[in-house]
Formats: structure tokens, sequence, C-alpha cells
């Protein structure tokens, strides 16, 4: 094969990529003045997939879900949604999603507001069916005002379901909840997701991408930073972290063990994350004989998250 | 446009008190008062009956596409456009809404002056009074829906005020048109509240203008309001 046809054939499999995809961005921008709120995105989500979307304030997790949708145009780039363009996936019903903020009336019931979107689409589900799966069916006759901020959580993901769409994007879907109506509405999500559609959602809670998403896109500075499986996010993170009691440990000694990535140092307590932490284990052991107390565990998606997130900013 | 979402605004609008007090209750009994004060004549009566059904007509007509602004700051707008309704949809079931909530003043104003008032009017002329200020009260729905694209939650109201007193006042919806000095009466003929009040004074043969010339200022008026409102609404939908 020469170089054009491996280019033809590279175009045709993202073609296909895209056409099959649930959605499929390449080359995203979006700039706002000297801010590159997002600079340069490829994503691509298979049908049927639950990514959660994690990166600190200002990743341009928002400015990502506001171009699917359609709401707001790319500088450069392309977006399809289920092959179609984000704004006929949008008529079509395919897209429904959760926005930040407000987005609900304070004069109009809860019913009422379920029922005018749904009269909006062309095949939408029941208005009560929305709301049971929502759980909040004995809030249909309360008005938009009289809701608690979970509340409103809920009749936000009633109005992002009653178009029965096959995207669901949900935009820090669980903000103002407390814990318990946290866990309700995973528990609804899940029973969404198991009908094979596809959920795209930006969060803060990183425990809710451990036990939720099948897959982990993390951003920033409007880039996409890490792509996998939970686990492979955590392991691209460098792994696990060594915990020890160290008596007269210096700085250089510990930074140069094989396997450190990072470290810490508090009196004798030393804190290090190990891409190999056996062989940082044994050379630990072989300079220091007696430290003691020794733990190594696996990073948490949280410790992925902070070292993937502030690595470059420390570099800078 | 689809009779479902409009009904269920229609529904909104006319639980708010606001709507109510102001759209309905007030021009009647401002009409009622000032028929008590001066109402003398069969002339002065058709007048104040004119006037207060095209004061009600557009403030109906223009506070409720300021809602737009409560929409549009809660986000509600940009839920709206996660549907298949189109920008022009959200904004024709807006205009349209004002227009019907403009019926109530439109046809409760005449029917006071009619019945209990003994105001006279032959067919033509109640048609003039009735149809006729409700459809010049369009350049007013559209303003308000330019008002709500505009203005801020707490902005808006105080905006109204700021076109609805001053174009009932200088357009001789508050002062008899035949009392107004000239230079003043050079305002009046650009504002669209004078037209309406035209179309409507005319039903007793007391307007000063053709009925054709009235139309076709109330038509540069909503066309032009038009353009601002598509304008307004294409650059505010490409911001957020």
């Amino acid at each position: 094969m020469n170089a054009t046809e491996i280019s033809q054939a590279a175009a045709k499999r993202s073609a296909a990529a895209s056409n099959g995809a649930a959605v499929h961005l390449a080359g995203l921008r979006k700039h706002y003045g000297d801010v590159k709120a997002v600079d340069g995105i490829d994503l691509t989500i298979a049908p049927g997939e639950v990514v959660a979307l994690l990166g600190p304030n200002g990743a341009g997790k928002s400015t990502t879900v506001d171009m699917i949708l359609g709401l707001s145009r790319p500088d450069a780039g392309a977006v399809t949604v289920f092959g179609a363009e984000p704004h006929d996936a949008v008529s079509q019903g395919a897209i429904g999603a959760m926005l930040q903020g407000g987005a609900l009336l304070d004069d109009a019931t809860v019913g009422e507001m379920v029922g005018m979107v749904a009269s909006l689409h062309r095949k939408p589900m029941p208005v009560a069916a929305a709301l049971q799966r929502a759980g909040i069916e004995d809030l249909a006759k309360r008005r938009g005002n009289k809701l608690s901020g979970g509340q409103k959580q809920r009749v936000r993901f009633a109005v992002a379901l009653v178009s029965d769409p096959d995207l669901l994007l949900l935009d820090e879907p669980t903000a103002a909840m407390d814990v318990g109506s946290r866990r309700e509405f995973w528990r609804s999500m899940q029973a969404f997701t198991d009908t094979g559609r596809t959920v795209l959602f930006a969060t803060h809670y990183l425990e809710e991408a451990e036990e939720f998403a099948d897959r982990v896109v993390l951003m920033r500075s409007g880039k996409i930073v890490a792509d996998g499986s939970v686990a492979q996010v955590r392991a691209l993170a460098g792994g696990r972290t060594l915990r020890a009691v160290v008596p007269g440990a210096t700085a250089t000694a510990i930074a140069a063990m094989p396997g450190v990535t990072e470290y810490q140092i508090r009196g004798e307590r030393i804190a290090a994350s190990s891409s190999d932490s056996d062989a940082t284990l044994r050379a630990l052991l072989a300079t220091y004989p007696d430290a003691r107390d020794i733990e190594i565990a696996a990073m948490g998606l949280e410790g992925a998250f902070l070292s993937l997130t502030s690595e470059e900013e420390t570099t800078r | 446009m689809n009779p479902k979402y409009l009904a269920l605004e229609m529904r909104r609008v006319l639980r708010s008190p606001r709507f109510l007090i102001f759209t309905v209750a007030f021009p009647v009994l401002l009409f009622v008062l000032y028929v008590g004060l001066w109402g003398k004549d069969q002339p002065t009566k058709t007048t104040l009956m004119v006037s207060m059904t095209a004061f009600g007509a557009m403030a109906a007509s223009l506070t409720t596409g300021a809602r737009v602004a409560v929409e549009r700051n809660s986000g509600w707008q940009r839920q709206l456009r996660l549907t298949p309704l189109t920008g022009r949809g959200y904004l024709s079931a807006k205009a349209a809404t004002g227009m019907l909530l403009a019926l109530a003043p439109v046809v409760l104003v005449p029917l006071i002056g009619g019945v209990v008032e003994g105001v006279s009017l032959d067919a033509g002329g109640w048609l003039r009074v009735t149809l006729g200020v409700w459809l010049a009260a369009i350049p007013f729905a559209l303003l308000g829906l330019l008002i709500g694209q505009v203005g801020t939650v707490d902005s808006t109201q105080p905006l109204i005020q700021l076109v609805l007193l001053p174009m009932a006042l200088l357009g001789g919806i508050f002062i008899p048109v035949e009392s107004m000095p000239g230079w003043l009466l050079k305002i009046a003929h650009v504002l669209p509240t004078y037209w309406m009040g035209e179309i409507g004074r005319s039903a007793a043969g007391q307007a000063s203008s053709s009925i054709g010339q009235a139309v076709l200022i109330l038509a540069i008026w909503s066309v032009a309001l038009s353009v601002g409102v598509i304008r307004r609404y294409r650059r505010d939908s490409a911001r957020v």
C-alpha cells in the first residue's frame, strides 16, 4: 500500500467510525478571544457506551457538551451525532440533555414543563413515564419555584428523557443533590442505560465516574489528557502509591529510586507515587532496612485525576 | 405552530396575577372612571373607549413578550433549543400568546362601552374598535419580544414602562389628539400608538387620516421590529 492508499483507507475508516458512532468529534476547537476553551479534541463514542467527562473547572467540558448539542458552533472541526449534524439530531429527538443551571420555569408545574417539551417532540414517551423514570411522579402538580435543588435536577432529568433520546448528555447532573438522591438518580440512570442508550456525563464527583462509567475521558485546558476505562486511566497516572515511615530518608535518595514519579517527605514519613511499586519497595528496603509501616495502595481515580490534570502545570 | 405548546403558554400567563390586574382590570376600570369624569357626550365616550381598548391591547401584548427575558436568563430558552422547536417557532408562539391575551381588553372594553356606557356605533365601527385595534397591537407584541431579548429579568419591567407610558402619552392615548400642540403631533405621527388610535377613532369618523395610511405605517413598524427581533435572537443564540 502506498501513502495515498493508506490515507484513503484511514479516511474510510474514520468515516465508518463517524457513521456508526453515537458521537464523533474530529479536530474540535472553540476559542473565546485568547482563551482556548476547546483546543483540538478527537473523540468517538460508540452506541451504548457510558462515558464520564472529567476535568477541573475551565477544562472545556461544558463547551464541548454545548458543541455536541449544537448550542454553540465550533471554530474548527466537526461534530456528528449518530452520523448527523447536531442540529438535525436534536430535531429528530435523538439527543436529550440536562444542562447546567436553572433551565426550569417558576410559574409552571412539573407536569406542564415536561408536557410542554414532550409536545414539541415528534415521538415523545408519555409524560407520566418520563416522570416515573426520573422518580418524580409525586411532584407532577408542583410549581417550579417550590422545588428543592435535588428535585429540580430530577425534573431536568425528566425533561431530558421525555423525547426518548438515544443519547443523553448530562452536564453535572448530580450537583445540588444530597447523597441519597444522588444514589437514586444513578439508579434510574442505570435503568435507562441498560436499554442500550448512550450517555455522556460531565461531573466533579470522581466516585460517580468510577462507579457508573464504562469509560473516562479526562480534559485539561481544552485538551483530552486521558481516555480509557477507569482501570486504564488509573494505570496511566502511574499505578500505586507507597507510604512508609523511613528514618533518615533524603529527597535525593527517594527521587532516585526506580519507578518513582512523584514523592513527598514530611519528617520521617514518605509518600511516593510509583509506576513499579515492587522495584521501588525493593530499593527502599535495600537503602533503608529499618523502614516500617509500609503501605502500598492502588491510586484511585482521584489520584490519577490530580496527577494527570496538574502534571503540566507544575512543569510550566 | 404547535397548538398544545401554545395552550400551555397561555395557561401560564392566565395564571399570573399581573395579567389579571394590568391587562384585564386596569383598562376596564380606567375606562369606567374616565367616562364618569369626562364622558358627557357620545364622541368623548367613543374616544375614551378607543383609547382604553388600545391601551389595554398594547399593554397585554408588550408584557407577554417580556416573559422571554425570564426564560432566556433562566436557561429555559436553551432547553427549548434542544427540541425540534425552531427559533422562529418559539418567537411566534410568544408573539401569538401576547396577541391572544390582548383579546381580553379588546373584547371587554368595547363590550362595556356598548352595553353599560351606551356607546353606539355601526357594525363596521365596532369591527374597527375591536378587530382593527387588535391587529394594530402586532407591532407591540414584537416590541415586547425585542425588549425580552435585550433586557434582563430585572430590567424588562422598567424597560416596558419606559416604552408603554411615553408611547401612550405622546401617541394620543392619554391626551386627546385634538388638544395636542403641533410639535407634539409631529412626534405622535411617528408612533404606532397614534396609528392604533387612528384605526379606532375612524370607527366614529374621528380619524384625521385614511385607514390605509395607518395600516401602512403599522406594517412598517412591524417589519422593522421583526427584523430587530430575529437579528437579536440569532446573535443571542450564537453567543450562548
